[in-house]
């Protein structure tokens, strides 16, 4: 039998900032809301809208994600991070860029700053790529997970890239047809190619990983990962070169892809050793539920039925809303879960074990609050959603209210556990000793 | 002569009931994750794996063993290895590991 080597975890200061800061950056994102239920009610380009999705998207979602991965990556590719000062540098131009992108659009300053911006970003996205494509070289063997892993990072690439030409667009105009084409390609390469591609490729490995269960052959995630990729790659040619009527199409690759996904997890559920959820479990399969949604409007966009305007417009917000603060936030609320208390149980008590009794990573934060936070968090998205749908800004705010309250609740958890230390432990004393 | 052997495998497998798996809240032994334990002359071996390589426990769940073999089994020179093969699958967890999980 082969030895195998010990864990291939990088140091905790690679992870841990990416969730210190992420966390403040939702808690900055509700609060946001409660300062923007006025823009709700007209067209998505609105400055308190594009500070709010930025902030959302870039300080919140991938900032946790860019972090998280640094963990995950050396378990679903099975080796070492390639670079743990890339990572850190790739932090660093992350939280700076965006503050300054969000700084930017909430005072509409469309000038150099946000010029500054924009090559942070993208010179983060660079050292993010560079960083997990060597580390999916080093993993043993080439796998669909490294395919979906790598393929979104590029997309983000590709993402941040377009986003640096719009901004430089707004001052320097040279780009040569209507900006918010660019801005329709620009959300839908960040949605299905980054954030898409990699939550079913990290997803498809670790859910089944958490549930104890095997699913057998990986046929439904190659296809899965073909037809989203296809479906987006025509949609930008398609916007780029030609702008037809076929969209609804392109969107149904990219659901066909998602359907796929889900019918994998699916049978990972009913092959599932563990049946019992435990609460960030019930909060990913939420997610997962609540992806539901943008996948049935994406059709009600892309396609000519012939809405009034004032409900196309309040339709684009909820499908907005429904990706960013829907699946993905729920998604991201749920797997900090799994994923946080574990990062700080083993840098906390890796030599103690065996040794002393420690508590479990489940017992670093308080179940109480998230079950609190879960709830506060399903409430206040539908009275969010509703308040769009309606145009009602007293249903947004208060939406918004609860939203805020969810927030809270998680930073309270995160700081909880990014702030563990150990007490005083008591020796385990062993009933027999062969000493 | 008294062959000691048996027992003291009993004894390792009893002691290492004391590492919990933390994500899944069940004992290495009753999950499976100990393939082999041998006594030979003085070194007491232990072969385990873990539920998927690459996973970030490994160093702890290493540690566990070490610690634990290291206060209960002193008189031994103890190898702890780590192995990849054969694969683990949920099917080597036992009765009592299945019970646990609900």
């Amino acid at each position: 039998m082969p030895a195998a080597s010990v864990s291939n975890s990088p140091n905790k200061w690679v992870v841990l900032p990416h969730f210190a800061f992420a966390a403040c950056a939702f808690l900055v994102v509700s609060v946001l809301l409660l300062f923007s239920t006025d823009a709700f009610a007209g067209h998505y380009f609105h400055p308190k809208l594009l500070t709010l999705t930025h902030v959302a998207v870039l300080g919140w979602a991938t900032m946790l994600i860019f972090g998280a991965l640094y963990q995950l990556l050396p378990v679903v590719l099975e080796c070492k991070l390639y670079s743990e000062r890339l990572a850190a540098a790739a932090f660093s131009l992350l939280a700076v860029g965006t503050v300054l992108l969000a700084i930017c659009f909430w005072n509409f300053n469309l000038g150099g700053w946000l010029h500054v911006a924009g090559c942070c970003l993208f010179l983060a996205f660079v050292l993010f790529n560079i960083n997990v494509y060597q580390t999916a070289r080093l993993a043993p063997k080439w796998t669909i997970t490294s395919d979906f892993i790598v393929t979104s990072a590029l997309w983000l690439l590709l993402t941040g890239f377009l986003g640096l030409l719009m901004a430089i667009n707004f001052t320097n105009p040279f780009l040569p047809k209507d900006h918010l084409l660019y801005l329709k390609m620009h959300a839908h390469m960040g949605m299905a190619g980054w954030f898409l591609l990699l939550i079913i490729g990290v997803g498809s490995k670790l859910i089944p990983m958490f549930l104890l269960s095997h699913p057998k052959g990986t046929r439904k995630l190659s296809w899965s990962y073909n037809l989203i990729n296809a479906g987006l790659l025509l949609f930008v040619v398609d916007q780029l070169f030609f702008q037809t009527t076929y969209l609804p199409i392109y969107a149904a690759l990219v659901v066909a892809g998602v359907a796929l996904f889900m019918w994998y997890i699916y049978e990972a559920r009913a092959l599932a050793l563990r049946k019992d959820l435990d609460l960030g479990m019930q909060q990913t399969f939420i997610a997962l539920l609540l992806l539901l949604l943008p996948l049935v409007i994406v059709f009600l966009v892309s396609a000519e039925v012939g809405l009034q305007a004032p409900l196309l417009s309040a339709l684009y917000l909820v499908y907005g809303l429904s990706v960013f603060l829907g699946f993905v936030t729920a998604l991201i609320l749920g797997q900090t879960f799994k994923t946080l208390p574990f990062i700080v149980w083993m840098h906390v008590y890796e030599k103690q074990v065996g040794r002393f009794k420690t508590p479990l990573p489940k017992d670093l934060y308080f179940p109480k609050l998230l079950q609190a936070q879960n709830f506060c968090y399903l409430a206040g998205y539908i009275t969010l959603l509703l308040g769009v749908l309606l145009r009602e800004p007293s249903v947004i705010m208060a939406g918004s209210i609860v939203f805020t309250a969810a927030a809270l609740l998680y930073t309270v958890n995160v700081f909880h556990m990014l702030l563990h230390r150990a007490r005083q432990l008591e020796p385990i004393t062993y009933g027999k000793s062969n000493s | 002569m008294e062959n000691p052997t048996p027992d003291i495998r009993q004894e390792v497998f009893n002691a290492l009931r004391q590492v919990i798996d933390p994500e899944i809240g069940v004992n290495i032994v009753d999950l499976g994750l100990v393939y082999q334990v041998t006594v030979e002359k003085e070194v007491l071996s232990v072969d385990l794996t873990l539920t998927t390589p690459g996973c970030p426990m490994s160093g702890t769940i290493m540690t566990a063993v070490e610690n634990i073999l290291e206060i209960n089994f002193t008189n031994y020179e103890r190898a702890v290895q780590l192995v990849w093969s054969p694969m683990w699958t949920p099917d080597m967890i036992t009765e009592g590991g299945r019970r646990q999980l609900g």
